[in-house]
């Protein structure tokens, strides 16, 4: 029952007690305040250090509160099975767990349309409560190695002979132990999460990592060690390899959507998104809706 | 306490009741009390009435000709707004019962009149992960406490008279998504339990507690590879590791993240002196990047209580690629074939089959389908092993184009899920909460997970039949035959218990406690409790007056899925009510 069950997402007609009050763009500048639900422990996107909020989302979130004029409340979001749980649980319905209470505005959700206009069995889009807009980033799958045990990533096939760390329950994981039918399994290595996957690589029980570019480029920049380095090689077989980041908001709310919309574009041009990924050694590319 | 006779004369029993409000009703529950439960007819002291979890009850003073008048005395609401699913089954020792409601709360209720005595309720963390429902199903009895598990991975006991907190352990960090919805059991002075959760990463344990302080006695983990320990004076002292070593039935090194979590709680067999659990499935679900039988994944295990050693096991669907949870109760009976004795266990797990084990070693005596459709494997062989229907088995990921599905029966949800049967020595029948239901599997390229790309997998749930999909059955362990059959139209949810007075009881979603003739399966009472039953029914005595007793409440796992599933369950109310009714003594004679 359980693994199906965080697989797949609860669905749409789970028992509410109570309904979460989407708040109108109005209510929103009338309270002040920008509620932006952000992932917890999600370093570099939006992580706490002791009690200061870090991360490139969390600072983006901030400069486009600044540039609607109000305060920002982060909702930190303990990630769901699949996204579509977190747009649930944040966006939309709300969930009893955490006393129904809905953010505005929900950031790293994908720039996407296939995903958006997905629909069920019923014919009836997956997400229609929700509007997903204004891309802000670039997102692909990549490799670090360490040049100490490992010349070069010139293929994926280095890996039959070399360990390779990635995150349990992720494309890594299950592109690493299905791809050239299962040659690479062996030497697949799974950890709870990414920065565990860099501390084995770190004590040598990996020789490489499979992960987010965003979190690679992080855990590369935060070791300071000029043996690590970015693979350049190509992956076969992988279903999607590069996709675009953006954010959510409920389908009711596309002043907000507009207005957001709006702030985050002078936010790209003005180079102020480029300096905030820079913070944390995160390479960035425009996306190309604004190029 | 000694067992009262069984219809004393009135004065007696008023005068037994005032003996047992006064002091002796602080009788404590003892090893011997849980091992000859329901034997002693004024109590229920296990999940299961009884330790193999027959939930046979010899009480026949309600019976197939009386069981009309059966009325309703008193109910008692939980309160608040925590109406979900209610899936416990109510304990009763001296005159009060004990049991638990959705969101981790425990109640203590007289069961003469209804009042509650106490409430306890967890303080839960906002950040659990339920998988199914915030439910819980029932507390365990032992000495003066009261214990159950929280849905953040708490073992709590309770004073038993106050509800005020003995001790409190935590026995996994629901923040890596381990949590308790079973009920625990206590078998020779062991409070045992297992450890569960549905995240990926977790692997599953059945651990044994001092039920003293919470001192943990031994752990045993339920995937290859992993040591099992017991503990010596705090010391934790190597017990060998589950399945001899690690990889030998799965690939690299995903046997860390196996899964296999006994998330339903297991039973006991004096007899044997085996506890006997059963195991979720195996992660990642997509089978193809697991080769291997994958153990102990949807299996059952034999565990010795002393120390948590793995004496056998038996396993229903290797190589899972359909989330059929092995996790099915496995019900102790024994039954006499060719003048012999036989000791078995029976299970109608998830994946349709019904299967009689020799509980002595684990050995397939026979197996056969209990449901009408099972299409991923074609029939089992002469040891039990699933033969495969390749057609059914959904593809690795990316390997095929898009949208491509595969039709699967019985659903993920199974040909039986976690609502407990019963066995009824008389009619020597199993009386099986059965859903007819398929569904379709595809591997999904459009997903995203965290900010990263994903694979999920899509899957929609089917009726197979437009006017039913619970099928309450009564099966014969020895040749396989249904004996009757009885049709509900939304999935049957709840537990079962069956008595010498010739009945068999369940609940459906449509909120009807119901009653059926055991031998024919002629309906003979039913009630509406106000909202689904998931509950199991417990049946006892009281001042020579025989009790029913059900918890009511929609919830659980099905109304979180969608489809054509939904369309029959959307209107159903919440709820959390227990009801207990009882058949007046004044109207016994008249039948």
């Amino acid at each position: 029952m359980r693994l199906f069950a965080y697989v797949f997402g609860l669905a749409l007609l789970c028992c509410q007690t109570a309904q979460a009050q989407v708040r109108s763009y109005d209510q929103m500048i009338a309270a002040g305040e920008l509620k932006v639900a952000v992932y917890k422990d999600f370093a570099p996107y939006s992580f706490e250090e002791g009690t200061t909020a870090r991360g490139v989302d969390v600072e983006l979130a901030q400069a486009l509160a600044k540039a609607l004029g109000v305060r920002l409340m982060l909702v930190w979001a303990p990630a769901g099975e699949k996204l579509d749980d977190d747009l649930r649980d944040y966006i939309w319905r709300g969930s009893p767990l955490h006393n129904q209470q809905l953010a505005d505005l929900m950031m790293r959700a994908p720039y996407d349309h296939d995903y958006a206009q997905k629909r069920n069995d019923q014919g009836e889009l997956e997400n229609g409560h929700v509007v997903m807009f204004g891309p802000y980033q670039n997102e692909q799958w990549q490799v670090a190695y360490d040049r100490r045990r490992l010349g070069k990533v010139a293929s994926v096939a280095v890996f039959e002979q070399h360990p390779i760390g990635v995150e349990v329950d992720s494309v890594p994981s299950f592109y690493l132990t299905s791809v050239f039918n299962g040659m690479l399994a062996a030497k697949t290595h799974h950890y709870p999460d990414v920065p565990q996957a860099f501390a084995a690589m770190k004590a040598g029980e990996v020789d490489a990592v499979m992960a987010m570019r965003g979190e690679i480029d992080w855990q590369v920049h935060e070791a300071h060690d000029p043996q690590l380095a970015l693979a350049q090689n190509a992956y076969p077989s992988m279903g999607k390899q590069r996709w675009e980041i953006g954010m959510a908001v409920h389908e009711s709310n596309r002043q907000l959507a507009y207005a957001v919309e709006e702030a985050l574009e002078g936010l790209i041009r003005d180079g102020s998104v480029q300096t905030i990924y820079s913070h944390y050694g995160l390479q960035y590319e425009v996306p190309e809706m604004y190029q | 306490m000694t067992q009262p006779a069984r219809r004393q004369p009135f004065a007696l029993s008023v005068l037994l009741g005032a003996i047992l409000l006064s002091g002796q009703a602080m009788a404590a529950v003892t090893d011997q009390d849980i091992l000859q439960d329901p034997k002693n007819p004024e109590q229920i002291v296990t999940n299961g009435l009884g330790v193999l979890g027959q939930r046979y009850s010899p009480l026949d003073t309600l019976n197939v000709d009386n069981v009309k008048e059966l009325r309703p005395v008193w109910a008692f609401s939980f309160g608040g707004e925590k109406q979900r699913g209610q899936q416990a089954q109510p304990m009763i020792k001296d005159g009060v019962m004990y049991l638990t409601g959705s969101y981790s709360r425990v109640f203590a209720v007289d069961a003469r009149t209804g009042k509650k005595l106490w409430q306890y309720d967890a303080r839960l963390p906002d950040d659990i992960r339920p998988c199914c429902d915030v439910i819980n199903r029932g507390v365990a009895l032992y000495g003066d406490l009261v214990f159950f598990g929280t849905l953040d991975a708490k073992l709590v006991a309770l004073n038993k008279d106050t509800g005020k907190v003995v001790w409190s352990k935590k026995v996994a960090d629901h923040k890596e998504g381990y949590s308790i919805s079973a009920a625990p059991l206590v078998i020779n002075g062991k409070l045992i339990t297992g450890v569960a959760g549905g995240e990926f990463g977790v692997v599953g344990k059945i651990e044994a507690y001092d039920p003293k302080n919470g001192d943990l006695l031994w752990s045993r983990p339920t995937v290859e590879g992993h040591m099992g320990y017991v503990y010596k004076d705090g010391k934790a002292v190597e017990n060998g590791i589950s399945g001899g070593e690690a990889g030998k039935t799965w690939p690299g090194d995903l046997w860390k993240t196996g899964g296999a979590a006994p998330w339903l709680g297991g039973y006991y067999d004096p007899e044997t002196n085996l506890l006997l659990f059963g195991t979720g499935n195996p992660a990642p679900w997509n089978s193809h990047l697991r080769p291997g039988d994958n153990l102990y994944s949807s299996s059952r295990l034999a565990l010795n209580p002393d120390d948590g050693t793995i004496k056998w096991h038996f396993q229903t669907t290797p190589h899972d690629g359909w989330d059929y949870d092995g996790v099915n109760e496995l019900v102790s009976f024994n039954y006499t074939e060719g003048g012999k004795e036989i000791k078995a266990a029976a299970t109608a797990d998830r994946n349709g089959f019904f299967y009689v084990l020799d509980r002595t070693n684990g050995k397939f005596i026979r197996g056969f389908p209990f449901v009408d459709k099972i299409t991923w494997a074609t029939g089992l062989d002469k040891d039990g092993r699933p033969i495969y229907n390749d057609a059914s088995r959904p593809g690795a990921p990316g390997s095929e184009a898009k949208g491509t599905s595969v039709f699967v029966a019985p659903a993920f949800l199974g040909a039986k899920n976690w609502m407990p049967m019963a066995y009824n020595r008389d009619t020597g029948l199993f009386y099986v909460p059965s859903n007819e239901w398929g569904m379709d599997m595809w591997n999904e390229g459009i997903a995203y997970k965290k900010g990263a790309a994903f694979l999920g997998a899509g899957f929609t749930i089917k009726p197979l039949n437009e006017d039913y999909i619970g099928v309450l059955r009564a099966i014969d362990p020895k040749t396989g035959k249904e004996v009757w059959r009885h049709k509900n139209f939304a999935p049957l949810w709840g537990g079962v218990l069956t008595t010498k007075g010739n009945l068999v009881f369940t609940g459906t979603p449509e909120g009807f406690l119901q009653a059926f003739n055991a031998k024919t399966g002629e309906k003979v009472w039913e009630f509406q409790t106000g909202s689904g039953v998931l509950g199991s029914p417990v049946t006892w005595e009281m001042d020579g007056e025989q009790y029913v007793s059900v918890l009511s409440g929609w919830g659980g796992a099905v109304p979180l899925w969608g489809g054509e599933v939904a369309k029959r369950i959307k209107d159903f109310n919440q709820g959390g009510m227990l009801w207990t009714f009882k058949l007046p003594k004044e109207l016994v004679a008249k039948h």
